[in-house]
């Protein structure tokens, strides 16, 4: 008996020393009102972000068919530069959706078919020499979507491989037509898919906003990667490898590449709602929220600072090309170890025990 | 102060006690790996953690323990289920508890991105069935084989199981003496307020008052619990405890069937008299004929037993202390760290860049991990130093001999260096290099002893 009573005694001690403890400790972290809400995050990003970057993705990609349609009707070099320039603005948008790979975008494979790179040209010209191609195909995913048109729209000699060969012609209003039905697809999908979005705030990490943080970080090491590190030989024993620049013909890389990386600066931030940012700030990491943001403007305003192309530029100014490398390295242990781990996020689907 | 004569009956090994307490945990047991082994299969985690990946991180003097071709993993967990059958029902009991604890072990040995100390704890507890005598009662093989029937069983066969649990709970409770845990109230303080869109208690979570309750609650429980569930008197309010508090860590988090597993077999502390009701309810479900009193030949004692028990407590009493060899931050260093009970202790997340250096040309490539390790590999490996190791020294053998060609140039790499810039984050802090790019990686030894190549950690 006594020894229980033992126990008693010294465990209320310890719970009252606790007590204590934890009431001294209250009063001063009680400022910081730690109130954030995950789904106020998640509506402002559905809200203000994600979905009208879906209706913009699909006007521009009604805009590039409708423009290839008569292109394709009338193949002359005005007409040509109609679609070069609807294709541009449609890539651009792409760079605004392309993160958002869960949800309808997942499940639809809707990433790898709208942004694989870079195309297989020679596939491609099978496909049409062969005739009787299925796009849908997993085997066909880097001769379709946005990258197989920067062949086909800026190839040397681009507008007289179009005259007079209809296969040819069709091959890339097919590409077209199966962006813009997809998107179709996305948009209404995501429309219903949003009341979901908002309210998976859960730590598992299936939860939407796991995902959104995981894709997230997955979509600036691509960034990092494939748009830079790759072409610039930084997995290839610092041999460069032009053919995996993205849209390579019509050297527009730095602009996609700017695009990507003001998006991802723009989900951190929230646009002009709450984002990543004011979570971190919320948990008193408005350090490393600051950090975040800074990095991002630098790494912008360095892409900007390239006047040629990135294949002009990796043959006469490899230096500062990996000045912008170091840029991107600095930011990804931020985002992936810093932030995700500050939110708590999880990426594996097994059991753990928090070790 | 303390109660001697009762201190002294927990080591009278060999005192014959009623065995129903074993046999209920026995089913309890079978029932548990049933269910757990069905739900791993269930979630597909076969495939993911032992055939998908192409390379696997064994442990230090079981790098032999290799994964079998393909589908065939599956063999081991179908065994398992057929074993947790036998275990249940008592058939062939020692064999099937063998067998459950022969491919239980085996799996885990296989790759220690997936250690758990909930499968540790499992291994150990099938092992420590292999030697009880835990189908002597309500089972098959009973009426297989009449002549082991018996109401009482050695003291040490429930004893030890009693005392496996209490060192997971102790030991739990130790290891979350330390200042992160009780003064900085981390990790839970990050994994909490990830909870705050719950409902009502959600907004409390993001409370730093709720870290803290949750931590020094967490500390005392595990600490005093086993003690609480030894007295007669405070077994109901320790059992609701236990229920609680596990079923709050099953909401909270993702354990697994963990708390599962603690929640019924703590059942073990409970009375003779309670586990005989389980056994006569379960008896009348099965129909099972009330038998006449057991009449077996009375138990041997064998001092060769004894003497190994004390070594299996001594080991077990031990293990859990062997961080104090080691100089350097525990949680930093992670030597001594594993089979030690540290149970939802921290939050260690890192980012692992590794290179691969050409000697010949002095030239480098950057590591792209998801070409080598699965995603809960790459995790694992990025914070904990012997599978930094261990995937460098992958990395040069994948690498050696290998000739790589790029366009128009070509490399025959021989004897490659490899090199890692590693920043880990700690509990909350911002992150903090844990390995710089200076030394080739895959000379380091891979052994027990201190190791002095990573950053030092600053608190």
């Amino acid at each position: 008996m006594k020894g229980r009573s033992t126990i008693i005694g010294f465990t209320c001690v310890i719970l009252l020393s606790a007590l204590t403890f934890v009431s001294c400790k209250k009063d001063k972290d009680d400022e910081d009102g730690s109130d954030f809400d995950k789904a106020s995050l998640l509506t402002n990003l559905a809200d203000n972000i994600i979905l009208p970057a879906l209706n913009d993705f699909s006007n521009k990609i009604n805009d590039l068919e409708t423009s290839y349609s008569v292109f394709r009707a009338n193949r002359t070099a005005p007409n040509l530069e109609d679609v070069r320039v609807k294709w541009k603005a449609a890539y651009l948008s792409w760079q605004k959706v392309k993160t958002f790979d869960f949800g309808p975008i997942r499940d639809y494979g809707f990433k790898g078919a709208t942004g694989t790179y870079p195309t297989d040209t020679v596939k491609i010209n099978d496909n049409i020499t062969n005739g009787g191609y299925n796009l849908a195909t997993a085997a066909n995913v880097d001769a379709i979507g946005l990258p197989s048109l920067d062949y086909f729209l800026y190839r040397v000699d681009a507008l007289n491989y179009f005259i007079g060969n209809d296969p040819y012609a069709t091959y890339a209003y097919d590409v077209i037509q199966k962006l813009k039905s997809e998107t179709t697809v996305i948009v209404s999908a995501w429309n219903s898919y949003k009341s979901t979005f908002v309210n998976s705030t859960g730590t598992e990490s299936t939860s939407a906003f796991s995902l959104l943080v995981n894709e997230f970080c997955r979509d600036y090491e691509l960034a990092k990667n494939s748009k830079l590190g790759i072409p610039l030989g930084k997995q290839s024993l610092g041999i460069q490898l032009p053919e995996y620049i993205e849209a390579r013909r019509s050297g527009y890389s730095f602009e996609i590449q700017e695009a990507s990386v003001a998006n991802l600066a723009n989900i951190f931030n929230g646009g002009s709602g709450m984002g990543f940012d004011d979570y971190l700030v919320s948990i008193d990491r408005s350090s490393l929220a600051s950090s975040i943001s800074t990095r991002f403007s630098e790494i912008i305003s360095k892409i900007d600072s390239f006047s040629g192309t990135l294949e002009e530029e990796m043959s006469t100014n490899v230096s500062e090309l990996d000045n912008l490398y170091t840029l991107y390295q600095g930011q990804v242990v931020s985002i992936k170890t810093d932030m995700s781990s500050a939110f708590g996020v999880l990426i594996t689907y097994q059991d753990n025990d928090g070790d | 102060m303390i109660d001697v004569k009762r201190i002294q009956n927990y080591f009278s090994f060999f005192k014959e006690t009623n065995i129903a307490p074993l046999i209920v945990f026995r089913i309890i047991f079978g029932a548990l790996m049933l269910f757990g082994v069905s739900r791993f299969l269930l979630k597909g985690w076969v495939q993911q953690l032992y055939i998908d990946p192409q390379f696997y991180f064994g442990y230090l003097g079981f790098e032999w323990v290799k994964p079998l071709d393909g589908n065939l993993m599956y063999l081991p967990f179908v065994l398992m289920l057929i074993s947790a059958i036998g275990i249940i029902f008592g058939l062939f009991y020692r064999f099937s508890a063998a067998l459950f604890f022969i491919c239980f072990t085996y799996v885990e040995l296989l790759d220690k991105s997936n250690y758990l100390n909930h499968y540790y704890f499992v291994s150990l507890m099938s092992f420590l069935m292999v030697l009880v005598p835990a189908n002597r009662k309500f089972s098959i093989d009973c009426l297989l084989f009449p002549k082991i029937k018996t109401d009482t069983t050695f003291q040490w066969h429930i004893g030890i199981i009693k005392f496996q649990l209490a060192i997971v709970y102790v030991f739990a409770g130790i290891a979350k003496l330390n200042s992160d845990w009780l003064i900085e109230a981390q990790p839970l303080r990050t994994w909490l307020q990830a909870h705050h869109n719950l409902p009502i208690v959600g907004p409390y979570l993001q409370e730093s008052w709720s870290a803290y309750l949750f931590s020094w609650f967490g500390c005392i429980y595990d600490l005093f619990i086993v003690f609480f569930l030894l007295s007669n008197r405070f077994r109901p309010f320790a059992y609701s405890a236990v229920v609680f508090f596990h079923i709050v860590t099953w909401y909270l988090f993702p354990i697994g069937v963990f708390p599962w597993v603690m929640i019924f077999s703590t059942l073990i502390f409970f009375s003779v008299n309670f586990h005989e009701r389980i056994l006569s309810f379960l008896g009348k479900v099965f129909g099972a004929r009330r038998n006449a009193g057991a009449t077996s030949k009375p138990l041997k004692k064998n001092a060769v037993i004894n003497y190994l028990l004390i070594v299996y407590i001594s080991v077990q009493l031990l293990i859990p202390f062997r961080y104090v060899l080691y100089p350097g931050d525990l949680f930093w260093n992670e030597e001594g760290f594993r089979f030690s009970w540290r149970v939802m202790l921290m939050h260690k997340e890192g980012h692992a860049t590794f290179y691969l250096h050409d000697k010949k040309t002095g030239r480098e490539s950057e590591i792209d991990n998801s070409q080598f390790l699965t995603k809960t590999q790459e995790d694992q490996m990025a914070t904990q130093p012997d599978m930094i190791l261990q995937y460098a020294k992958m990395l040069k053998n994948h690498f050696d001999g290998k000739t790589l060609v790029y366009g128009d140039h070509s490399f025959e790499i021989k004897d490659p260096a490899i090199y890692a810039k590693i920043y880990v984050s700690l509990n909350g802090r911002p992150s903090q290099l844990f390995v710089d790019k200076k030394q080739d990686l895959s000379l380091l030894p891979y052994n027990l002893y201190h190791r002095n190549w990573l950053e030092p950690f600053k608190k």
